[in-house]
């Protein structure tokens, strides 16, 4: 680590050099102040490089089956994938400093990590030491918070999520803009980066976590997934008395195209967050500051990448409809029960017409009356007959 | 002749057609009404609540585990990054991603009644043992030869068939994240006089369990004692420790890593001593009772023996 800034100061000293000449006394004070400034930001940036595996857990955790049932019947998987655990934000971080109760080797059961803990890395703009706190804080204040206005824990507590009810390990889903936007990292791109930051996997990392952060961490189709987890459970739709707000969505066209792999499309924290705050912020459509609620609408359908032309009859798309409840939808219930009845007695109709037809092709001469019967085994005689 | 022909073949072509339309009749139904599926979600809700069944609030949380593990499926999550796609094993509450799909050892025949994460007694290795469970055969350990007998051999067999294999590629691989997960199990066997190789557990003990579990409902209570008896007896009272394998003096170990097709690099970290120091620390902190029947180590022991 010494060697590392040691490096960055030594680079910053050669160019104080060249630049002494063409400043004044003045501009140079200031300037000596910036690269202070800079060298300082650069020893903070560059602490922690990369997670080593200083303890090397991968020892043992580097092998799929390191695996236990717990006490409550929940299969314990210990692996870390290696090579995926690199691909993220993640990677610079320590598994001691999420696994902190881990004080020796071989360990006891590890507890549940904290993930609102101060890390050891250190959050630039601020300078302050990283936590994930502040989504606590949002968290709370939203629909998914675990306590009430007035503090008080709201019922059926084990059903609001926690980070992990949501989030796995995040992984980097970088961007490439040299020549059209593709994914995944510009090489080009990335060695404009690298002629100055040489240090490390710095640039990497940087040109990483900025173009991932310029898209969606999750693609649309996994985002659905993840409401589904719970919204989709009848059960948990019973206890908090909620409609099947996923089956609905998924009759919409906007999920249409998610299916088919659209990410341009409207999903769930498209429409539930105020456009520009943190996903965490799902508001009651009750609330007058939600992005859902009814005079809040147009404005959700109309934030910049979407319906931004779009007048406020926008709002009266109603994107949950719950067509088999009666009582909250009755007229799109029986529009619904009217025109698959319609569209049942029509078709199986002309189904049963086809049929009978044939059946008279098979049998053409069948008939329930004996007279009928009889007048067609004398017609064929005479027929035959004149042959 | 010919009008009969004409006849048969117009009315097997009519009773075709009407075959059709009755599919089409079936096939129209779901097309129709299939929005209704989720109103059936709603009904079978309702109906669950007078039976008293998983969604029944009153029920108990040993029942709620067990209805939960009973509806618990094998599914698989799908994590797209744009320049890749990760396609794993989906784990409830993991946070790490796995990255890969596991197949399953469907043909160990211990596993068919014990399942595939089957050590729980011993708390403190019960996850290093389930580990050697995914790579070794349950016979490996807990079946080992007799004093004086001639040893076991030992060759690799693919999960899903069970056919001997060569030595799996991975093996050799250098990308750690494929360590254990080679599709296959190292088991025991012995050499025939024909110079053909043949699992301990071949065919003969295949069909003792596979009859076993067909017939089980029907055999009394006796002879179900009586019978897993015999399938299990050539269990060994105590199974082998991990220093067997795991010895700094890699020519003593059980396990012929070398004729198994281990890498001297890989072998070198199997008896490295990294892997034996740790392992006498286990067996100096955590696992003094180790496998002495039912004596398990549990909680608080740690502290006990410190």
């Amino acid at each position: 680590m010494g060697l590392l800034v040691g490096e960055t100061v030594h680079q910053n000293m050669t160019r104080w050099h060249s630049v002494n000449i063409l400043l004044g006394e003045k501009s140079k004070y200031a300037l000596l102040l910036v690269l202070l400034i800079s060298v300082l930001g650069s020893m903070l940036w560059t602490a922690p490089v990369q997670a080593e595996d200083e303890l090397n857990c991968v020892l043992c955790h580097k092998f799929r089956g390191l695996s236990r049932i717990d006490e409550s019947g929940n299969f314990r998987l210990f692996y870390i994938n290696e090579n995926l655990f690199m691909k993220g934000p993640h990677k610079r971080v320590n598994c001691m400093d999420c696994h902190r109760d881990i004080e020796k080797i071989p360990h006891d059961p590890a507890k549940k990590v904290n993930c609102t803990a101060e890390c050891h890395l250190v959050e630039p703009s601020g300078k302050k030491k990283f936590s994930h706190k502040p989504v606590e804080k949002i968290l709370e204040k939203s629909v998914h918070g675990r306590f009430d206005e007035d503090g008080k824990p709201k019922e059926y507590q084990e059903d609001y999520p926690t980070c992990k009810s949501c989030h796995e390990q995040p992984l980097y889903r970088p961007l490439s803009f040299f020549k059209g936007v593709s994914s995944g990292v510009s090489r080009r791109g990335l060695g404009r980066c690298k002629t100055c930051h040489q240090t490390g996997d710095f640039a990497e990392d940087f040109y990483n976590h900025v173009t991932s952060r310029l898209q969606k961490t999750r693609e649309s189709k996994e985002i659905v997934e993840v409401c589904a987890k719970c919204h989709e459970d009848p059960a948990f739709q019973k206890r908090h008395g909620l409609d099947n707000v996923v089956a609905s969505y998924k009759d919409t066209y906007h999920y249409k195209a998610i299916r088919f792999g659209s990410d341009r499309t409207a999903d769930c924290v498209d429409c539930h967050i105020v456009y520009g705050e943190s996903v965490h912020s799902v508001e009651s459509m009750d609330s007058p500051t939600s992005a859902t609620y009814k005079a809040n609408i147009a404005q959700t359908c109309r934030n910049a990448e979407c319906h931004h032309e779009a007048g406020e009859g926008i709002a009266s798309y109603r994107v949950h409809v719950d067509y088999n409840n009666k009582e909250k939808n009755p007229m799109e219930y029986y529009m619904l029960k009217f025109f698959t009845g319609l569209m049942a007695v029509v078709l199986y109709f002309f189904i049963v017409v086809i049929f009978l037809e044939l059946l008279r092709r098979l049998f053409p001469n069948f008939s329930f009356s004996s007279a009928e019967r009889a007048e067609h085994r004398q017609s064929k005689s005479v027929t035959k007959g004149g042959e | 002749m010919l009008n009969l022909i004409k006849t048969v073949i117009s009315k097997l072509y009519i009773l075709v057609l009407m075959a059709f339309t009755i599919w089409y009749g079936f096939f129209l139904y779901p097309v129709i009404f299939g929005h209704s599926a989720d109103h059936d979600v709603e009904v079978l809700v309702s109906e669950e609540e007078h039976g008293g069944s998983f969604l029944d609030e009153a029920q108990n949380e040993e029942e709620s585990m067990f209805d939960a593990a009973l509806r618990e499926q094998g599914s698989t999550a799908t994590t797209n990054l744009g320049y890749m796609v990760v396609e794993e094993q989906y784990v409830q509450g993991h946070f790490h991603h796995v990255g890969m799909k596991v197949e399953s050892d469907d043909t160990n025949l211990c596993l068919r009644c014990h399942g595939a994460v089957p050590h729980d007694k011993a708390k403190s290795i019960r996850a290093f043992l389930n580990m050697h469970a995914f790579y070794v055969a349950c016979e490996t350990c807990h079946i080992y030869p007799k004093e004086g007998a001639s040893e076991w051999a030992f060759r690799w067999y693919n999960k899903e068939t069970g056919d001997i294999i060569a030595n799996p590629p991975g093996l050799t691989s250098l990308d750690k994240s494929m360590y254990g997960n080679y599709g296959a199990k190292i088991a025991p066997g012995f050499l025939k006089s024909d110079g053909n190789f043949r699992f301990l557990n071949g065919t003969k003990e295949r069909a003792f369990v596979t009859k076993y579990l067909k017939e089980k409902d029907i055999l009394s209570s006796t002879q179900q004692s009586k019978l897993k008896k015999i399938i299990h007896r050539n269990i060994n009272e105590k199974p082998l420790l991990c220093d067997s394998c795991h010895t700094s003096n890699e020519d003593k170990a059980y396990l012929p890593f070398v004729q198994l097709g281990y890498p001297k690099r890989r072998m070198y970290d199997l008896t490295s001593t990294e892997v034996v120091g740790m392992i006498e620390k286990y067996q100096d902190f955590y696992m003094p009772k180790f496998l002495l029947p039912g004596e398990g180590w549990h909680e608080g022991d740690v502290e006990d023996e410190k």
